[in-house]
């Protein structure tokens, strides 16, 4: 049966964690975050070792350094959208620009994850009253 | 002369919105940039306002042709947290409903793909067998799409004896067939020089930006969930993985057909095998304590990915949701270097892309 392993890490762990994990093959299943409890980002970087995903888990940190040199593509598209959901940013990561929202919609500020549902509806709605 | 060539986001070829900027040198395709978004829905957004039965429902719709495995991989992930033992009767269902879903979605690949490659006989053959699996799809669960065969701890619909010889019959009509289609595809000529050589991903590249499903076997990278990782009661069958090693159009159209033939073997073996006894654990909605996992599914384009963060409460903290689209779609410009400005529909669609699992 497949098992979930949650490790936390330092940010500054993240780049010798990925490097080590990259030279033995192991694929980055992927990059996870939610906003914890205190409103701070909690970023899981999760690599699969046979039926295991090993979760390290970086807690409270909004800057993060990226991994795109070291898992490519793979890990870029992952940070980008962690970027747009939520106020997390990598350094490293030279693509800030949205990957599933135009770059117009809420005139390009915010995030969704993280902006309450009802301010969401209500800036829709006022988008649409104005095109009327 | 060098041209910026854009393809979709509308286009014949695709069956979905997506859009790619082909940089191209002449016919030559010299470097390409895809773009995504055009499905976004905010369904991980939305899944934090409902609970888990609505939230079963709600990600059974991110996706038309993989819905089963959705809302399976979402079960999955809940059924860990709560530490909640399925009824052997009603995994196998469960297995049973994403082999055929795997089956059907992989038929549908190949109608396009042989349409596409310009072998429209081929294609409507292909759908034809389609057919006969949505049919019983149909039958199982009344919808042909969308099925809602799965619920937190089991099954929502049993197997009858009468159903049973219908799949049954449908895999005898279907293995004939796939065994012609399989003989077809490696001698003929006109998919040969369609598909041979074209929109090679290496398997060097395939391993570093982390391709899966039968897109990376097609690489000749031998992954797969239900192998590496085993759940529900994969355990319980013999099957194989579909590796090809030649990494272009060509292996992606042959992994298919052979994991067609697999998919065939597990679902009769655990037709031949049911178990007797319930098929879920009830009707109510089920308490999930807080908690927090990532289960993994390999669904018909690959490995489908599915983080539950739950607080004790009704709702949902977090559902992340990471598709096999979403890893296999940045191997597509590197597939298209090189190529001709022709084929960029054929290897855009050789990953067989669901743009609305990716978007979300």
């Amino acid at each position: 049966m497949q098992e979930y392993k949650k490790i936390a890490i330092t940010k500054e762990e993240i780049r010798p964690i990925a490097q080590k994990m990259r030279d033995a093959n192991v694929h980055l299943a992927m990059i996870h975050g939610f906003i914890n409890d205190d409103g701070k980002p909690n970023v899981s970087y999760e690599y699969e070792i046979g039926p295991t995903i090993e979760s390290y888990t970086v807690d409270g940190e909004s800057v993060l350094p990226s991994i795109v040199d070291i898992y490519d593509l793979g890990a870029e598209w992952a940070e980008r959208e962690l970027q747009e959901l939520m106020e997390i940013r990598f350094e490293g990561l030279n693509n800030d620009k949205r990957l599933f929202m135009p770059d117009v919609m809420f005139e390009g500020q915010g995030h969704i994850m993280v902006t309450p549902m009802k301010e969401l509806i209500d800036k829709a709605h006022g988008r649409k009253e104005d095109k009327e | 002369m060098s041209y910026i060539v854009p393809i979709g986001p509308y286009h014949p070829a695709l069956e979905e919105p997506v859009h790619a900027r082909l940089y191209t040198d002449g016919e030559s395709i010299t470097d390409a940039e895809v773009f995504i978004g055009y499905n976004h829905r905010g369904i991980e957004k939305l899944a934090t306002q409902k609970n888990f039965i609505q939230t079963l429902v709600l990600v059974e719709r991110v996706c038309g042709i993989c819905s089963h495995s959705h809302a399976f991989a979402y079960a999955l992930a809940l059924e860990q947290i709560a530490g909640l033992k399925v009824p052997k009767r009603g995994e196998y269902i469960r297995v049973i409903i994403a082999e055929l879903e795997r089956l059907h979605s992989h038929y549908l690949w190949l109608g396009i793909a042989l349409h596409l490659i310009g072998h429209d006989s081929l294609f409507m053959h292909s759908w034809d067998d389609r057919e006969a699996i949505m049919d019983i799809l149909e039958e199982l669960t009344g919808n042909r799409v969308n099925y809602g065969a799965v619920t937190v701890g089991g099954a929502r619909r049993d197997i009858t004896d009468d159903q049973r010889k219908d799949i049954l019959e449908m895999l005898d009509k279907i293995e004939k067939s796939n065994i012609a289609l399989r003989d077809i595809l490696l001698a003929d000529k006109t998919v040969a020089l369609r598909t041979q050589g074209v929109g090679v991903l290496t398997t060097e590249d395939a391993y570093r930006i982390g391709a899966v499903g039968p897109h990376a076997r097609a690489s000749n990278v031998p992954v797969d969930v239900r192998k590496d990782a085993p759940y529900s009661s994969y355990d319980d069958f013999d099957f194989d993985i579909a590796v090809w090693p030649s990494c272009d159009v060509f292996a992606r159209v042959v992994v298919r057909v052979l994991e067609n033939v697999e998919s065939i073997k597990i679902i009769r073996q655990a037709l031949e095998n049911l178990p007797k006894g319930p098929i879920n654990l009830g009707t109510r909605i089920p308490k999930i304590p807080a908690g927090e996992t990532m289960f993994r599914h390999e669904a018909p384009r690959g490995q489908l990915c599915y983080k539950v963060v739950t607080d004790g409460g009704e709702t949902n903290k977090r559902v992340s949701i990471h598709v096999p689209t979403f890893k296999n779609a940045p191997t597509v410009p590197v597939m298209l270097r090189n190529n001709s400005v022709a084929d960029a529909g054929l290897i855009i669609a050789s990953i067989d892309p669901c743009f609305s699992c990716m978007d979300r």
